[in-house]
C-alpha cells in the first residue's frame, strides 16, 4: 500500500485513477492546481506522484522540483501524450505511462516501482548502519590504542569520553571521578553552554547516582554539593542546555579501576540510542579499566621512588651535617691535646704523656671515620666531583708507599712492587686512586703479621683473562677491553670465604672484633668499591684463612671510548643531583667536516658548551657531544643547527650525518644506569 | 716590634687554642668572637694577618674577606680560611674573595703556627 498523489487537470482522468487505485488498496490523493500540490507536498511525504504532462494551467517543471527537494525517495511516474516532453522534465521520471494506460498497467507499473524502491531503501539504510558500526569500532579501535599510550588517570579518562563522543556524538556527559579521596570531580563536555539551574540539577544528579551505587554503609569516598568540583569543556557557546536535555535518551555506566569503583559517566543524545550505542559505550567503559589500574599502580611507584630518593638525600645530608659539626669540637680537642703535649704547658710525667697520646690517636681515628663517612655519603649523593685526567699508576704508587713506608718498617713488614707496566696511561682521577690504594696498602699492613710480606702489583689486562670467584660476578661481568690492574697481596690472616662477599659491604667490618682491635672506620672498602664504581672499573678479592689475601682493582685505560662515558656517567649523575637534562649528539662523516663543525663558532658556541664534552675518535670521524646544564630546549636547538650546516654542506659532504641524539631529563628515568646503559649502547652502535 | 694576628671565629676554644700558639710564637693576638666584631677589629688594629673562619653568625667569613680585600688600605693583609667544609666550590669562592691560603678542620696547631710565620717572618 502506498501514497499516491496525482497532478492533473483533468477531472475524468482523477476520478478514473482514484477509483483503480482505491479499488488495489492505494491510498490515492490529487492535486488540481500547483498551489494544491505544493500545500500538498508541504504538509507530508507521497510515495508516488503520477503527473500529468498534458497540464497546461501550471508550470509542471516547478512542481517536479519542488517534489525532488524533498528526497529522492519520492518516485515520479509521467503520464503523456503524443507531443514530446522537456528533457529536463524526462530525465528525472522513474517511469513513463500512455495516456490510455490500462488499469492493469498502471496497478503494476505502481507496484513493481514501489518493489525497487523498497529494496533500495533497505539497502540504503543497512548500508548507513554498516557504515556506523564501522565508524564506531574504528573509533574503539583508536581509542584503546590511545589508552596504551598514557599512564596518566586523568588522561585516560578524558581519552574514553573523547571517544564516545566521537563514536556516539552526545550532547552532552557527565562524568565523575575522584582526583584524591576528597577530591571529586564532574567534568562535563557538552556540545553547548550548560545553564545555571540545569548545572545544579545536574550536581545533584551525580550526588544521586553515586549514593545509588553502593549500599548506604559501604560508600567509598565522601561526596556532597560542597566538595564537588566541577569541569567544563564546552564546544559551542553560543547555545545553551537547559532542562530539556534531561529529557533526552541517556546511558549511564560505571568505571571501574581493575576491581575497585573509579568514578562513573552518563551521556545524553537527542535521538535515541541503538542497542549498537549501548554496547559501543559499555565496550569502552570496561576497556579504560584495565589501564586506569596500571595508571594507579605506576602512580604508587612514582611516589615511593620519590619518597625513597628523599630519604636517600636527607640521609647524605644528615650525614654530612653531623660530620661538619663533629669536626669543630675535634679540631678543639685535638688542639688542646696538642698543646698539652708540646710541652709549652710544662713538663707531663710518662703517663700523662702516655695518656694525652692515647687521646689524640683516638682523636685522630675519629676524624678519619668522620672523613669516610663523608666521603661516602659524598659519593652516595654524587656529590663527589672527579677530576678525571690521563693519569700514569706509578706515581700514585710510589706517593703512597713512601707515605705507608714508615709503619709498615714498624711492623717488620716487606713492601714489595711488581710493575709489569708503567706506559699506559689511564683515565683516572689521581687523589681518588690514592685513597683507594692507601686504603688497601693499610689493610693490608693492619692484617699482616709481623714479619710478613706484601707485594703490590700492576700489570694490563684483557677483561676476558681475568679470573675471579664466582660471588664478585655481578662486579666483574659487565667490564670489557683493556684494563690496567692493581693488586695488593699480603700475607696476612686472610679472610674466611663466607665473609669473602661481604668486605665490601658498609659497616661489615665493624662486627668484626679483629677490625675494632685494629682500628678503622670499616668504610675503607666500601669507599673504594665506590670509587673504583665511579671510574667504571671494579675492585674485588681473594682469601685463604690463614695465608693472606690479594685485593685487586681494574680501571679501563685511557682511550676515547673509556674517557667519554666516564665523562658521560659524571654528567648524568651530577645532572640527577640538579634535575637538569641532558643530552648527546654524535656526528659521524668525513674527518674534514668534522674539523669544519668544530671550527664554526657561531654553530656550537660556548653557552652550549659550557659545561659539556666534546669527544673526537682518534680517526676523527666521531664527534660525541654531551650537552648538560641548560635545558632541553637549547639541546634541540643546537641540533638543529648542527643538522640544518650538514644539509647546507650536503653536497661537499655526501656521507655525513647526525648519527644519534638522545636528549633525556633525570625525571624521565627512575635509574639512572639504566639511563646510561641506554646511552652507552646507541654510542657503541654509531662507533661500529 | 710583635707582629699582630687577628684571630676571628665563633668557636671561643678553637680561638684560645690558637691564641696560645701564636702567643708562644711570639705573636700580638687579637680574638673577635663574630663576624661584625671581627671587621670593626680588623680596622681599628690592622692586624698583620687575620685567620678567619668560614661559618659565623651575621657576617660569615668569605664576606669579611671580600669587604677587606675590596679596600686598598686592608687589601694587603694575608688571610687564612679555616673551614670546616672542605667542598670544592667553597675553595672556589674563597678563590674568588681573596682568601690566600685555606685551613680545613680539624687542622695542625703547627701547621697554622708555620704558615703565619712564612707570612709575617721573610
Amino acid at each position: 500500500m502506498a501514497k499516491v498523489l496525482f497532478v492533473s487537470e483533468d477531472m475524468k482522468k482523477t476520478k478514473q485513477f482514484k477509483e483503480i487505485l482505491e479499488k488495489n488498496s492505494h491510498e490515492f490523493f490529487s492535486a488540481d492546481n500547483q498551489l494544491a500540490a505544493f500545500d500538498f507536498i508541504k504538509g507530508f511525504t507521497p510515495d508516488i506522484i503520477i503527473l500529468d504532462t498534458q497540464v497546461k494551467g501550471f508550470d509542471l517543471k516547478a512542481v517536479n522540483k519542488k517534489i525532488k527537494s524533498y528526497g529522492d525517495n519520492v518516485l515520479t511516474i509521467l503520464l503523456v501524450g503524443e507531443e514530446t516532453i522537456e528533457q529536463e522534465l524526462s530525465k528525472s521520471a522513474n517511469a513513463f505511462l500512455q495516456e490510455a494506460v490500462s488499469g492493469d498497467l498502471l496497478i503494476s507499473t505502481i507496484n513493481a516501482n514501489l518493489r525497487t524502491k523498497n529494496s533500495l531503501e533497505m539497502l540504503s539504510s543497512s548500508n548507513q548502519e554498516l557504515a556506523r558500526s564501522l565508524y564506531q569500532l574504528n573509533v574503539l579501535y583508536n581509542t584503546s590504542s590511545q589508552f596504551a599510550g598514557t599512564l596518566d588517570k586523568n588522561r585516560l579518562l578524558d581519552i574514553m569520553v573523547e571517544g564516545m563522543d566521537k563514536s556516539l556524538s552526545f550532547g552532552l556527559s557527565c562524568a565523575l571521578t575522584f582526583r584524591s579521596e576528597n577530591e571529586p570531580v564532574l567534568i562535563i563536555t557538552s556540545l553547548y553552554q550548560i545553564s545555571d539551574r540545569l548545572l545544579e540539577a545536574l550536581k545533584l544528579r551525580t550526588i544521586l547516582n553515586y549514593k545509588s551505587l553502593f549500599k548506604k554503609n559501604e560508600i567509598p569516598f565522601e561526596l556532597n554539593l560542597e566538595n564537588l568540583k566541577i569541569e567544563k569543556h564546552i564546544k559551542q557557546s553560543n547555545k545553551e542546555f537547559d532542562f530539556s536535555v534531561l529529557r533526552y535518551d541517556n546511558m549511564f555506566t560505571p568505571i571501574n579501576m581493575s576491581e575497585n569503583f573509579f568514578g562513573f559517566i552518563e551521556i545524553y543524545r537527542e535521538s535515541e540510542f541503538t542497542t549498537e550505542d549501548a554496547t559501543c559505550f559499555q565496550t569502552l567503559a570496561q576497556q579504560v579499566s584495565l589501564p586506569l589500574k596500571s595508571a594507579s599502580l605506576y602512580e604508587e611507584i612514582k611516589k615511593t621512588n620519590q619518597k625513597l630518593e628523599r630519604l636517600e638525600r636527607l640521609k647524605s645530608e644528615f650525614i654530612s651535617i653531623v660530620s661538619h659539626e663533629l669536626r669543630t669540637p675535634l679540631t678543639a680537642i685535638k688542639n688542646a691535646l696538642d698543646i698539652l703535649l708540646s710541652g709549652k704547658t710544662g713538663a707531663l710525667t710518662e703517663a700523662m704523656d702516655n695518656f694525652i697520646n692515647m687521646a689524640k690517636r683516638n682523636v685522630v681515628r675519629l676524624s678519619g671515620i668522620i672523613n669516610d663517612l663523608l666521603d661516602l655519603s659524598k659519593i652516595e649523593a654524587g656529590k663527589m666531583d672527579f677530576k678525571f685526567l690521563n693519569t700514569k699508576i706509578e706515581p700514585v704508587l710510589e706517593y703512597v708507599k713512601t707515605s705507608l713506608n714508615e709503619v709498615a718498617k714498624e711492623k717488620k713488614l716487606v713492601l714489595k712492587t711488581k710493575i709489569e707496566d708503567n706506559s699506559t696511561d689511564i683515565y683516572a682521577d689521581a687523589q681518588r686512586l690514592e685513597q683507594v690504594l692507601t686504603n688497601l696498602i693499610s689493610n693490608a699492613i693492619k692484617f699482616t703479621p709481623e714479619g710478613g710480606e706484601i707485594e703490590i702489583g700492576t700489570k694490563i689486562v684483557d677483561a676476558k683473562e681475568i679470573k675471579y670467584n664466582s660471588i664478585f660476578e655481578s662486579e666483574l661481568k659487565n667490564l670489557s677491553g683493556k684494563y690496567l690492574m692493581v693488586s695488593v697481596k699480603d700475607t696476612g690472616i686472610g679472610i674466611a670465604q663466607d665473609d669473602l662477599g661481604h668486605v665490601f659491604d658498609q659497616f661489615a667490618q665493624i662486627e668484626n672484633s679483629l677490625s675494632r682491635k685494629v682500628g678503622g672506620s670499616g668504610l675503607g672498602l666500601p669507599i673504594a668499591r665506590q670509587l673504583m664504581d665511579a671510574h667504571n672499573g671494579a675492585i674485588w678479592c681473594e682469601s685463604e684463612l690463614e695465608k693472606g689475601s690479594v685485593f685487586y682493582f681494574v680501571i679501563p685505560v685511557a682511550e676515547g671510548k673509556n674517557n667519554f662515558l666516564l665523562n658521560l656517567k659524571q654528567t648524568i649523575q651530577k645532572s640527577k643531583v640538579k634535575n637538569s637534562p641532558v643530552a648527546i649528539i654524535n656526528i659521524k662523516g668525513e674527518k674534514e667536516i668534522i674539523d669544519r663543525i668544530l671550527e664554526e663558532k657561531n654553530l656550537i658556541n660556548k653557552n652550549y658548551l659550557n659545561n659539556s664534552v666534546i669527544e673526537i675518535e682518534d680517526n676523527s670521524t666521531v664527534l660525541s657531544m654531551i650537552i648538560s646544564d641548560g635545558d632541553k630546549f637549547s639541546a634541540d636547538f643546537l641540533k638543529k643547527k648542527l643538522q640544518g650546516y650538514i644539509h647546507s654542506i650536503s653536497g661537499i659532504y655526501p656521507n655525513c650525518a647526525i648519527m644519534y641524539s638522545y636528549a633525556v631529563s633525570p625525571q624521565d628515568s627512575t635509574d639512572e644506569w639504566e639511563l646510561i646503559k641506554k646511552v652507552q649502547e646507541s654510542y657503541v652502535n654509531i662507533r661500529e | 716590634m710583635q707582629k699582630k694576628v687577628l684571630i676571628v671565629d665563633d668557636e671561643q676554644d678553637i680561638v684560645e687554642s690558637l691564641k696560645f700558639v701564636l702567643e708562644a710564637s711570639n705573636f700580638d693576638c687579637y680574638c673577635a668572637y663574630n663576624g661584625e666584631e671581627g671587621l670593626k677589629m680588623a680596622k681599628e688594629v690592622s692586624p698583620d694577618l687575620i685567620i678567619l673562619d668560614v661559618m659565623m653568625p651575621k657576617i660569615n667569613g668569605y664576606k669579611i674577606c671580600r669587604l677587606l680585600k675590596y679596600d686598598n688600605k686592608y687589601k694587603n693583609i694575608p688571610i687564612l680560611m679555616v673551614t670546616a667544609r672542605s667542598q670544592d666550590e667553597d675553595r672556589l669562592i674563597g678563590e674568588e674573595t681573596g682568601v690566600d691560603e685555606y685551613i680545613t678542620k680539624p687542622f695542625e696547631l703547627d701547621e697554622i703556627v708555620k704558615k703565619v710565620e712564612g707570612y709575617l717572618n721573610k
